[in-house]
C-alpha cells in the first residue's frame, strides 16, 4: 500500500459501487483522500494496520453524487426569502415550505420584513412561479398590503420577471408615464409592479443588482457547497455562470475551495457568455491554462456555450409544429441566442484545444444545430473522445441520439423538468405526444448515448435522488406519469448520477464509482434505494457526505 | 430638469449584415460624442484606431466616450458610460446578430433615454436565403419587421438595379412601414441615421442663438440620394398643424426631426394669441412609422433654443418648399 498512514475500515448495511465488475461491498476501507478497496471487513483487514470506524454501519454508502449542471447562483439566492411553490431546503437545512398560494406568500413576506432590523433595507425574495396560481395575479397593491413602504422585489422562478411593490416603483420613479414595455399594467392602465425581461427589470435599479451581486460572494459559494453536501453531492459543475476571466472571481473560488472545510469539488466551466473577450481562441487558451493550475477542489476544462432558451419560457427552438399552444403574439417557435450557422466556428477552437464543449439545447432544433457543429468540427478536426455535451436535451430525437451515439457525445438530461412542468409541457407548451417523449432517458440509453441527468440549481432543487426519482417515475407534480415509455430503471438512474456524470466532465478515472484507488467520495444514505419503492427513492434521507476521506455530516435543521 | 433625454439609436440585423461596419462609421462620422454598448456576449469590435484606451471590457474612445458590454445588464453599462466623464450626447445600442432589436429597443424607455430609431441592416446579397433559412428565416423577418430604418447594405454586390429595386421592394413589405435606403459598406449618411443635423443642433442642450431672419427654408444635399429642407420657426404654430404634418408624412421622408413651440387649437386661429407663453415645447420626430412628440424641457439659465423642423428626403423626390408650405396649410 502507497501510504503509512494506518487506513480506516467503514462497515456498512451495503456498499453500492457503481462498479459492475464489483457491484457490492460490506466495507470500504479508506487511506488518507483515497479509496483502498471494497469489500468485506475481513478482506479489507488485510491490508494492514488499521482502525475500524462503525458510523456508517447502518448506513447505505454509494459514490458521492455529482451534479454535472447546475449554478452557483443557487446559493447567493439564499440571501433573498424563498416565495417558491414548492419544498426547498436552504444551504443550513431548514425546510422552506412552499408557498401555494398568493396568501402563503404574503404571508412568507410579512414575516420577512418583520424580521429585518434596518429600515432602509429592501426586502429581496426569490421563486415565485404564477404558473401555479392561475387566476388571480400577484402584483404590487397585494405586496403593498404587507410591505408598507419597505421597497420590496421578488424575482420570479423564470428569471425573467420581477414583482415589486409600491414604495419600490415610487423609488425608481415608476408610473403612469413609463414608456417601457417591460412595465406592466394592471386593467386600470397603471402599472402593476410586474417588469418583465432585463429591459424591464433594471427599473428596478439597485434592489435588483444587489439580488444578483450576491452570486458573487465567498458566502455563496460556500452556500452552494453546503446544500450539495447536505443532498449527498460531492461535486458540482458550475455550468457556466462566473466570470472566469475576472481575476476577483477566480482568486474566490481558488480560496474557498483550498479551504479544507469546503464541502464540495467544483467544476467551474468556462462561458463566453458574462463578459470578457468574445474571442474562443483567447478563452480556449484561458481554460487550457486555468486546467494546469487545477486542484483536487476545483477543476476545469469544460466550455458552456447556449443556443436557445427555456421550453417554459417559450424561447426555446423546437422543430416544426413547433409550439403548441404558445401565448397570443408569439410567433411560434422561440428564439436562438446564438446564431446556429457560426455554432461550429465557435466549437473549433475549445475542440481543438482538447476542451469538451457543454452545450444548452433545451429545444429539438438547438440539439440539430450542436449536433452538425460537432459533426462539422470533427470533420475539420478529427478528435477521439471528446465528450461533447447536448445540455438539457429536452426534447432530442431518436435519431439525434443515434447521431450523438456516432459522434461520441453525451447527453445532460434536465429530468426534473417531468416533475416541476410535466403537465405544463402536456397541456400547453409541446403538447401530449412530445411531452411524453421529452427527457428520453430510456431513448439515450437504448442509442447507447452516455448520460447524466440534472438539476440545473437554482431553477430547480439539488438534489440527486429527487432528480433520479423523476427520471424512474416520470410522475408529474400533478401526480401522473408522463411517458411510461421512457422511464429508466433505479440501477440505470444510479449511474446516470455518478459514474456518467463523472464521465461527461472527464473525471470519471478519479470519483463516480467505488473503486481501488478512487478518490474517497461517497454520499452516505439512510435507506438502501436499490431496496425502497422506487416511488419512495426521493424519501431517502441522506446522512451527509465522504469527501476526500473526509466525513462531511448534512446540516438538518427543523426548527 | 433641464438635460434632454439621451436619444438612443438601436443597430440590429442579422449575422454579417455590417452592424459592427456602421458602428464604426457612425463613430468615425459623426460629430456627437456616442457611447456604445455592444450587446454581443461581450465582444467589442470598434476599429482599432478610434480607441483610446481599453481596460478589461471597455473602450475609451476617440470622441470622448466609451464602449461597454451588456455582459453586467444594461444599468451597469448605463452606470459606466454616466461615470465616465463627459456626458455623451447619444447612446449607440448594437444588438447580437440574432438579438430581437424590439427588445434591445425596450432600453431606450429608460428614464433619461429617448428611442430615437430602430435601425436595422440587411445583407443585400444574403437576406433573401436567410429570410428562408431553415432556422433563422423567422429571426431574421423578426428583425427585419422591427426597423425604422432599414439599410439595405453590399448594395453594390447586386449586378443590376432592377434586382436592387425588386429587393428593396421586397424588403419594404417585410418591414411594413420602414424607410428603406441602400448603402455599401454601411456608408449611410449621417443625418440619415442620426437625424438631419440642424434639428440634432436645436435639440442639444448647449444651443447657438438663432441666425438673425432665418426664416427661409434651407436647402442643400446629403450626398447623392438624399436632400434635406429646414424650416426655422419664428413662432409658435398649431398643434394640429404638428399632427397632421406627422401624420401625413409621404414615403419619400427618410428622416424628420424638429423642436417646436406647439400652441392648442382653441388660439390657434388667433395669431396674436400665439404667445410664447401658452405654448409648449415638443421634440417632434419621425424615422419610419415611429413618430413622436415629446414635451421638451428648456432650461432658462440658458439662451433659447433655435426652433426649427428638418427632413431628409429621397433626392428629387419633394418639392424644396414641401415642409414650408405644409406649416402653412391656411396659405
Ligand atoms: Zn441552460
Ligand atoms: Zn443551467
Amino acid at each position: 500500500m502507497g501510504t503509512n498512514e494506518p487506513f480506516v475500515i467503514y462497515p456498512a448495511r451495503r456498499v453500492i459501487t457503481i462498479n459492475p465488475a464489483f457491484p457490492f461491498g460490506d466495507a470500504v476501507a479508506v487511506a488518507g483522500d483515497r479509496i483502498l478497496g471494497v469489500g468485506s471487513t475481513d478482506e479489507l483487514a488485510s491490508w494492514g494496520e488499521h482502525r475500524i470506524d462503525d458510523c456508517f454501519a447502518e448506513h447505505v454508502i454509494m459514490p458521492g453524487f455529482i451534479e454535472a449542471h447546475c449554478h452557483v447562483m443557487s446559493g447567493g439566492l439564499w440571501n433573498s426569502t424563498y416565495v417558491g411553490f414548492f419544498d426547498r431546503r436552504d444551504p443550513q437545512g431548514l425546510l422552506w415550505p412552499g408557498c401555494t398560494s398568493i396568501d402563503d406568500v404574503l404571508e412568507r413576506l410579512a414575516k420577512a420584513a418583520a424580521d429585518m432590523t434596518d429600515d432602509s433595507q429592501t426586502l429581496l425574495a426569490w421563486g415565485l412561479d404564477p404558473i401555479y396560481f392561475p387566476g388571480e395575479r400577484l402584483v404590487a397593491s397585494h405586496l403593498d398590503t404587507v410591505t408598507g413602504d419597505r421597497p420590496t422585489l421578488i424575482l420570479h422562478a423564470s428569471g425573467h420577471l420581477a414583482t415589486i411593490n409600491s414604495a419600490l416603483m415610487d423609488r425608481c420613479g415608476i408610473d403612469e408615464t413609463a414608456t417601457s414595455p417591460g412595465v406592466a399594467r394592471g386593467a386600470d392602465g397603471l402599472p402593476n409592479g410586474e417588469l418583465h425581461e432585463p429591459a424591464g427589470m433594471m427599473l428596478a435599479g439597485e434592489a435588483f443588482a444587489d439580488m444578483m451581486k450576491a452570486n458573487r460572494t465567498e458566502q455563496s459559494r460556500w452556500r452552494y457547497a453546503s446544500e450539495a453536501r447536505n443532498a449527498g453531492h460531492t461535486l458540482l459543475t458550475d455550468l457556466g455562470t462566473t466570470q472566469l476571466w475576472d481575476p476577483d472571481q477566480l482568486s474566490n473560488w481558488k480560496k474557498v475551495t483550498s479551504d479544507p472545510a469546503y464541502p464540495a469539488r467544483v467544476m467551474v466551466a468556462m462561458s463566453n457568455l458574462f463578459g470578457g473577450t468574445a474571442d474562443p481562441a483567447e478563452l480556449a487558451e484561458l481554460c487550457v491554462q486555468l486546467k494546469s493550475e487545477q486542484t483536487d477542489k476545483l477543476r476545469f476544462g469544460i466550455v458552456k456555450l447556449i443556443l436557445d432558451g427555456s421550453i417554459q419560457g417559450f424561447t426555446a427552438r423546437i422543430s416544426w409544429p413547433h409550439y403548441y399552444k404558445p401565448p397570443p403574439g408569439h410567433i411560434g417557435n422561440g428564439m436562438w441566442l446564438t446564431a446556429p450557422d457560426q455554432m461550429a466556428d465557435l466549437v473549433d477552437p475549445y475542440h481543438r484545444a482538447g476542451l469538451t464543449v457543454h452545450c444548452h439545447c433545451n429545444g429539438d432544433e438547438a440539439t440539430e444545430a450542436f449536433v452538425e457543429a460537432v459533426e462539422q468540427v470533427l470533420e475539420r478536426c478529427p478528435r477521439w473522445d471528446h465528450r461533447h455535451t447536448v445540455q438539457h436535451c429536452q426534447l432530442t430525437t431518436p435519431d439525434q441520439y443515434r447521431r450523438m451515439a456516432a459522434l461520441g457525445m453525451c447527453a445532460n438530461i434536465f429530468s426534473n423538468h417531468i416533475y416541476y412542468w410535466g403537465d405544463q409541457h402536456r397541456d400547453v407548451t409541446v403538447g401530449p405526444e412530445r411531452a411524453a417523449r421529452m427527457d428520453a432517458c430510456a431513448t439515450a440509453l437504448a442509442s447507447g448515448v452516455s448520460f447524466s441527468i440534472h438539476s440545473d440549481s437554482p431553477i430547480t432543487p439539488l438534489g440527486h435522488l429527487q432528480t433520479a426519482w423523476c427520471a424512474v417515475n416520470r410522475v408529474t407534480a400533478s401526480g401522473q406519469v408522463l411517458g411510461p415509455d421512457e422511464r429508466i430503471g433505479v440501477p440505470d438512474a444510479l449511474r446516470a448520477i455518478t459514474i456518467e456524470a463523472a464521465r461527461q466532465i472527464k473525471m470519471d478515472g478519479e470519483i463516480g464509482s467505488i473503486e481501488a484507488g478512487k478518490l474517497a467520495d461517497f454520499a452516505v444514505l439512510e435507506d438502501d434505494p436499490l431496496a425502497v419503492d422506487p416511488m419512495a427513492l426521493r424519501d431517502i434521507g441522506v446522512w451527509g457526505t465522504v469527501l476526500g476521506g473526509v466525513p462531511q455530516p448534512a446540516q438538518i435543521s427543523d426548527s | 430638469m433641464s438635460t434632454p433625454r439621451l436619444p438612443v439609436t438601436v443597430v440590429g440585423g442579422y449575422l454579417g449584415a455590417g452592424k459592427t461596419t456602421l458602428v464604426n462609421h457612425v463613430l468615425r462620422s459623426s460629430d456627437e460624442r456616442i457611447a456604445v454598448i455592444v450587446n454581443d456576449f461581450g465582444e467589442i469590435s470598434i476599429d482599432e484606431d478610434l480607441i483610446v484606451a481599453a481596460d478589461s471590457d471597455k473602450l475609451t474612445l476617440a470622441n470622448g466616450c466609451i464602449c461597454c458590454t451588456l455582459a453586467d445588464g444594461f444599468a451597469a453599462a448605463l452606470m459606466q458610460i454616466r461615470s465616465a466623464g463627459t456626458l455623451p450626447q447619444r447612446l449607440l445600442i448594437e444588438a447580437s446578430g440574432v438579438a430581437d432589436p424590439t427588445q434591445i429597443a425596450a432600453y431606450g424607455h429608460t428614464p433619461g433615454l429617448r428611442l430615437d430609431a430602430v435601425v436595422v441592416m440587411a445583407d443585400a446579397e444574403q437576406v433573401r436565403r436567410q429570410a428562408d433559412d431553415r432556422w433563422v428565416a423567422d429571426t431574421v423577418r423578426m428583425q427585419l419587421a422591427a426597423a425604422d430604418l432599414l439599410v439595405v447594405n453590399k448594395i453594390d454586390l447586386l449586378d443590376d438595379a432592377r434586382k436592387a429595386d425588386d429587393l428593396c421592394d421586397w424588403l419594404a413589405g417585410l418591414s411594413a412601414g420602414a424607410t428603406v435606403v441602400r448603402a455599401s459598406r454601411a456608408a449611410v449618411p449621417i443625418d440619415v441615421l442620426l437625424g438631419p443635423r440642424s434639428a440634432r443642433d436645436t435639440a442639444s442642450a448647449r444651443e447657438r442663438p438663432a441666425p438673425e431672419g432665418a426664416a427661409a427654408p434651407g436647402w442643400h444635399a446629403v450626398e447623392d440620394l438624399f436632400e434635406s429642407q429646414t424650416v426655422v420657426l419664428k413662432a409658435p404654430i398649431g398643434m394640429p398643424v404638428i399632427e397632421a404634418l406627422l401624420a401625413n408624412l409621404p414615403d419619400a421622408v427618410v428622416r424628420l426631426k424638429g423642436l417646436v413651440q406647439a400652441v392648442p387649437p382653441a388660439s390657434e386661429s388667433d395669431a396674436n394669441a400665439r404667445e410664447t407663453a401658452d405654448a409648449t415645447a415638443y421634440l417632434i420626430e419621425a424615422v419610419g412609422k415611429r413618430t413622436s412628440m415629446t414635451p421638451h424641457a428648456t432650461d432658462p439659465t440658458q439662451p433659447p433654443p433655435r426652433w426649427a423642423i428638418s427632413l431628409i428626403s429621397h433626392k428629387g423626390a419633394l418639392p424644396p418648399n414641401w415642409l414650408q408650405a405644409r406649416l402653412r396649410p391656411d396659405r
